[in-house]
C-alpha cells in the first residue's frame, strides 16, 4: 500500500507554507515558504526565489536563491545566486557566491 | 480544487507548526500543529498533531485533535486516533478508527 512514487520522496514547502520548528529530512527540501527553527537535510537544500529561511541549516548542499538568516553548513557545497540574500556563518568545503548576491557573515572553508 | 502548495516527503520529519493556505501533502511525518486549507495524509504518512483544516484527507496514520470545518475523508488504508470534528465526514471500510467524532449535526452531545 505504500506506493514510492517520486513525487513522495520529495518535499516542498510551497510559497503558502510556514513552519516553524525542526525539520529533518533524509531527501532534498526546497523552501518556497518561509521555515523558521532548524532544518537538516541528508540531501540538497534549497531556498526557492521568494522563499524564507530564519533557521540552522544543515545538508549536503544548500543552494539560497530567496533569503537566508542563521548558521549553515554544507558537507559538499553551499551556493548563493545571484538574486539571494544571506546572513550567517557559511561552513562548507565549497562555496559560491554569484555576482549580485547579498551576504553577510563568516565563512569558514576549513 | 486547490493545488498542492506544500509535499512533505518520505523520510522527512517536521517538528513544529505548520501554518499557512493552501495544500498540503504529507508521506513522512508531521509532529505539533497543522493550520492549512487542506492536508492529505498519505499512505505511509504519519500526523501526530492538533489539526485545524477545511478538508482533510487520511490515508496514512493521524493522531491528535483533528478538525476539518467542510469534510474529512477517512480512507481504507487510514489508521486514526484522537478527537475529529467535521461537518461531514466519510469512513471507508477497513480504516481503523478510535476516538470521538463531533458532526455538529444538531443531535443532543449526550444521545
Amino acid at each position: 500500500m505504500a506506493t514510492t512514487t517520486r513525487q513522495d520522496e520529495q518535499t516542498i514547502i510551497g510559497s503558502t507554507i510556514t513552519i516553524d520548528g525542526e525539520i529533518d529530512a533524509e531527501g532534498p527540501v526546497m523552501v518556497q515558504g518561509r521555515v523558521v527553527g532548524k532544518l537538516r537535510s541528508a540531501g540538497d537544500v534549497t531556498v526557492d526565489e521568494g522563499g524564507e529561511v530564519e533557521a540552522e541549516v544543515e545538508a549536503e548542499t544548500v543552494a539560497v536563491a530567496g533569503r537566508l538568516v542563521g548558521q549553515v553548513e554544507a558537507r559538499n557545497r553551499v551556493e548563493i545566486t545571484a538574486e539571494g540574500r544571506v546572513t550567517g556563518d557559511l561552513r562548507a568545503p565549497r562555496i559560491l557566491i554569484a555576482d549580485g548576491a547579498q551576504y553577510k557573515g563568516n565563512i569558514d572553508m576549513g | 480544487m486547490a493545488e498542492a502548495t506544500g509535499t512533505i516527503g518520505k523520510g522527512i520529519k517536521v517538528r513544529g507548526e505548520i501554518t499557512g493556505t493552501g495544500a498540503l501533502e504529507v508521506a513522512g511525518e508531521v509532529e505539533g500543529r497543522v493550520a492549512l486549507d487542506r492536508l492529505v495524509v498519505h499512505g505511509g504518512g504519519t500526523v501526530a498533531a492538533d489539526v485545524q483544516v477545511s478538508e482533510l484527507v487520511i490515508a496514512g496514520r493521524a493522531a491528535g485533535q483533528l478538525v476539518a470545518s467542510k469534510r474529512l475523508e477517512v480512507r481504507a488504508s487510514a489508521q486514526v486516533e484522537g478527537d475529529v470534528r467535521a461537518p461531514s465526514l466519510v469512513v471507508e471500510e477497513g480504516a481503523v478508527f478510535k476516538g470521538r467524532v463531533h458532526m455538529d449535526t444538531g443531535i443532543p452531545e449526550d444521545v
